[in-house]
């Protein structure tokens, strides 16, 4: 690995993070023309990141390292660079989704009052994901970890002037920060336990038994927990749908590459130790299974269009967990690539009819097909991608985690998989049936038209990647799996044995996806509205309980949020009576105190001359005191007296 | 040389206290130069006949005469009421003052001062210069703190004219 | 022979009664007449040890002179301060010079 070589991969990250330095700085300078300093950037990043996925398929993982911080006894931290067959692709996606995102951004962000800023943190943004990509260790990861929340929470709330922006912004960060710390635990346990904070030697120091038993299960659920926080699983989602506040790009970002993507690739990218703790498999699995469940009955009636996609990134982050958790490590992270592109997509479409009439409700859309045709087939592509229609690139990757679940015995997880996909691909067609097809329902849908071509450009590029980026982990030529793959060790802990292509599967998920798609065409196709009154007539519990989201944000409020409004409210009663008051009285008895001790002070040389004789006489009693303790109490009552005559005077 | 010693007490003790009590400053001026005469002949009895000579010279010459113009200065017609000249504090500054001289008293009493003898001090002129600059068998430091006297009494000549001076504005007043 | 004591004892009398007037006389003249007794009272205590103490070699004495020197000095300024606050005040009363106080 030669030195050019180093600097080219050290560049990857470094240079959006000196884009955002230039354009934080002369943001004012540069005005419009960040958006070219930026694609600049990341075409550049997304270059040298193809030269670094091919290093790694030539040369094998690149490796390499600098002390950082030493502490001398107590050990040492280091900053470096690790890409393996895992990081290389991420390192792609992440630039690849990162570049269309900032050549969307330059049309949709247009006319905005902080335009440079915006770029400038979603370079920042990127630059914190590669960093955290790239990172060897966990203190490295964490540091990265840490910025990724902080650009997510300074872009969701780019529209501070917004109150549900800023409340958007504030309870993202919060919610992730409650993971961020049970990750900084869990960190803290591997290194107390390990004295190392490396991927590879915790794997390794655990396999020589430093850490086993309760105490590794409980650090990797911490860091599961940080996971979950990023990756907005269940308990810890309630933030991302409502980080739809901020500008759709940003959301399309979160979504495909940046902050969402973190947790899973935590999980990833720490494999070979959660192998080594079958419970905290099953705990991941459990939880991504119930959360792609979830969210998924969430997004069956949700009307902002924003919002149905958020809920669709959640479920298929459960699906990459529950994945991960049951051992299908390749069918996890092949998803995740794939899932990428058409998230990417559907937000960027979602983006356009905003864009094209300032509204976020499906209902008031309809009718969309014939004024903006490249979005309505775009979305198409990438509904039926994430609805896991054959051969689309959704599919691929979605088979291998049902058909995994199902092989692995995990019968459970199967059900609610294949559930998922059926409401999965109920939910988006439901969206697009009621956006697209049909008459217009309001004058803006009436006179919506097609972005500009810097923003479809990007959409049809993604459209082409959400149809064909699967096609590298099909059957017949499995490049990916032969690609990312667990390491030996874990693939021996999970007794991975090869499993055939099962066609009956493929197209049981085929079939129920297409389902799916019948019943929403059944129910939102133009003229059946009655269909989707009566089934809501029918089911208004049910369906307030979802359109709710299970009364699990409802929960939080009556408990943690009040909860904490209430220890406020003590604590600023306590502050001001007690702590307050405590300080004030001190004051008042001094000040009392003083008052009375001020006739003291008469300003009379002679009186002062008098204390001190009497000083003297006090002290020769008490060294004297041992033999003279008549004499003393003499004394002491002479000095007493004349004290009182003093003050009197 | 007990009768000396008596009379010489007396006459310094009764002395010290006409100094205090008198309620007319000559007076306490005078009882102070029979009270620092008493100690000269203190001196004397001690076997340091040249320190009774500076101090009949210094304190019952030159400071009790300065004392007097000091008098001269700045006295103006006052009551002479024995509770005029005394200060509202006088019973606790006696008690305080009564404690003090008890306690040295017993203290300095009780001591025990081990094998003591008169005439062991230095009595003649040549012995006093010898001491006081350090030559000879004296510590050296003598001749430091002799130096350190000189310049103390030379600063307070000046500091002495410097505060007693009347300033330009006061002649106008 | 007169014991050692008996010197100490009439300097420490002679100390408590300048210690007495210059804490309850009024007149700052008095006063300073007061604290030159109190000198004096340590000079007879210097003086006496000087002649009694064998292996004091005559030190009291030196001593003694030094504070002979030291007191014409302080008497010098102290009468010189009187004069002044005199001419400012048009009195010698030490309680009513209360300055410090305000």
């Amino acid at each position: 690995m030669s030195a050019g070589q180093q600097l080219l991969i050290l560049a990857i990250p470094v240079l959006p993070a000196l884009a955002f330095f230039v354009l934080a700085l002369f943001g004012r300078l540069i005005g419009e023309n960040a958006q070219y300093v930026a694609v600049f950037v990341n075409a550049t990043a997304f270059i040298f990141s193809c030269f670094a996925l091919f290093l790694v398929i030539t040369d094998g993982p690149i490796s390499f390292s600098v002390s950082w911080i030493d502490l001398g006894e107590g050990g040492s931290f280091s900053m470096g660079v690790l890409i393996d067959e895992l990081a290389a692709v991420m390192i792609v996606v992440v630039t690849f989704v990162s570049l269309m995102i900032n050549l969307y951004s330059g049309a949709f962000m247009e006319g905005d009052s902080r335009y440079a800023w915006y770029f400038a943190v979603l370079n920042l943004f990127t630059a914190s994901m590669l960093g955290l990509v790239i990172a060897p260790n966990f203190i490295q990861l964490y540091v990265f970890w840490e910025l990724v929340g902080l650009c997510s929470y300074l872009l969701i709330g780019h529209w501070f002037e917004k109150p549900a922006a800023r409340d958007a912004a504030q309870k993202a960060f919060i919610v992730t920060r409650i993971g961020d710390a049970a990750l900084l635990v869990g960190i803290l346990i591997f290194w107390r336990a390990t004295g190392t904070t490396s991927f590879a030697e915790i794997s390794q120091a655990a396999q020589a038994g430093f850490i086993g038993g309760l105490l590794l299960t409980a650090a990797l659920v911490l860091v599961f927990i940080g996971a979950v926080g990023k990756s907005a699983q269940f308990p810890l989602h309630v933030w991302l749908p409502d980080a739809m506040e901020g500008p759709t790009p940003v959301s399309a970002l979160i979504h495909a590459a940046t902050m969402v993507a973190a947790g899973v690739y935590l999980v990833a990218r720490t494999y070979d130790i959660f192998v080594q703790s079958p419970a905290a498999m099953l705990i991941v699995a459990y939880i991504g299974g119930f959360t792609a469940l979830m969210a998924a009955t969430m997004a069956l009636v949700k009307k902002d269009i924003k919002r149905i996609i958020a809920y669709s990134t959640v479920s298929q982050l459960g699906y990459m967990m529950m994945a991960l958790g049951i051992g299908a490590y390749t069918a996890g992270f092949f998803h995740l690539y794939n899932h990428a592109f058409f998230k990417a997509l559907l937000f960027l479409g979602a983006g356009s009819i905003i864009y094209a009439m300032t509204s976020y409700n499906i209902f008031d859309m309809g009718g969309l097909k014939r004024r903006m045709p490249i979005t309505f087939w775009t979305m198409v592509i990438a509904g039926l991608s994430l609805a896991g229609i054959f051969p689309l690139a959704g599919f691929w990757s979605k088979d291998l985690i049902v058909a995994g679940a199902f092989e692995k015995h995990y019968y459970i997880l199967f059900g609610m998989a294949l559930v998922t996909v059926f409401l999965t691909a109920f939910y988006i067609f439901r969206a697009i049936f009621v956006a697209f097809l049909g008459e217009p329902r309001t004058e803006a849908a009436r006179a919506a038209v097609d972005p500009p071509g810097v923003m479809t450009v990007p959409m049809v590029i993604l459209a082409a990647l959400s149809i064909g980026s699967g096609w590298i982990g099909t059957p017949v030529a499995d490049l990916f799996g032969g690609f990312v793959t667990p390491s030996e060790f874990a693939a021996g802990v999970l007794a991975i044995e090869e499993h055939a292509f099962s066609y009956a599967l493929a197209a049981l998920s085929v079939a129920v996806g297409l389902a799916g798609i019948a019943l929403a065409y059944a129910m939102y196709a133009p003229g059946r509205e009655h269909v989707a009154e009566s089934a809501y007539r029918r089911f208004r519990p049910v369906h307030a309980f979802l359109d709710r989201r299970w009364y699990i944000d409802d929960l939080y409020n009556a408990t943690f949020v009040r909860g904490a409004m209430a220890l406020g409210v003590a604590v600023r009663e306590f502050d001001r009576r007690g702590l307050d008051g405590a300080v004030t009285g001190l004051g008042r008895a001094v000040s009392w105190t003083g008052e009375r001790l001020r006739p003291l002070q008469t300003g009379g040389v002679q009186n002062y001359a008098l204390f001190i004789v009497i000083s003297v006489l006090a002290l020769a009693a008490v060294v004297l005191g041992d033999a003279l303790i008549l004499a003393a109490g003499l004394l002491v009552l002479i000095i007493l007296g004349s004290i009182a005559v003093g003050v009197r005077l | 040389m007990t009768v000396a010693f008596v009379v010489l007490a007396a006459l310094t003790l009764l002395a010290g206290l006409g100094v205090v009590l008198s309620r007319h400053v000559v007076h306490s001026a005078l009882f102070m130069a029979a009270s620092f005469l008493g100690v000269a002949g203190f001196f004397v009895m001690l076997n340091a006949p040249v320190l009774a000579g500076f101090q009949v010279l210094i304190y019952v010459g030159a400071v009790t005469v300065l004392v007097l113009f000091a008098i001269m200065f700045t006295q103006r017609p006052q009551a002479r009421s024995f509770r005029l000249i005394l200060q509202r504090q006088h019973v606790p500054g006696l008690l305080a003052a009564l404690g003090l001289g008890v306690f040295l008293a017993y203290v300095l009493a009780i001591q025990d001062w081990g094998e003591v003898s008169p005439g062991q001090g230095p009595r003649a002129v040549e012995d006093f210069g010898a001491l006081l600059l350090g030559a000879g068998e004296y510590p050296d430091v003598f001749a430091l703190l002799f130096q350190l006297g000189a310049v103390i009494l030379l600063i307070a000549t000046i500091a002495a004219i410097v505060i007693s001076r009347r300033r330009r504005e006061e002649d106008e007043l | 022979m007169i014991p050692l004591e008996a010197y100490l004892v009439v300097g420490a009398l002679l100390f408590a009664i300048g210690t007495y007037g210059a804490l309850v006389r009024r007149n700052a003249v008095v006063v300073f007449m007061c604290v030159e007794l109190m000198l004096n009272s340590v000079n007879l205590t210097l003086v006496s040890f000087a002649d009694y103490l064998p292996g004091a070699m005559g030190a009291g004495a030196g001593y003694a002179i030094l504070i002979i020197a030291v007191a014409a000095a302080e008497v010098a300024v102290g009468l010189a301060i009187v004069l002044a606050v005199f001419r400012a005040r048009r009195t010698v009363n030490v309680d009513e010079i209360n300055l410090m106080k305000r």
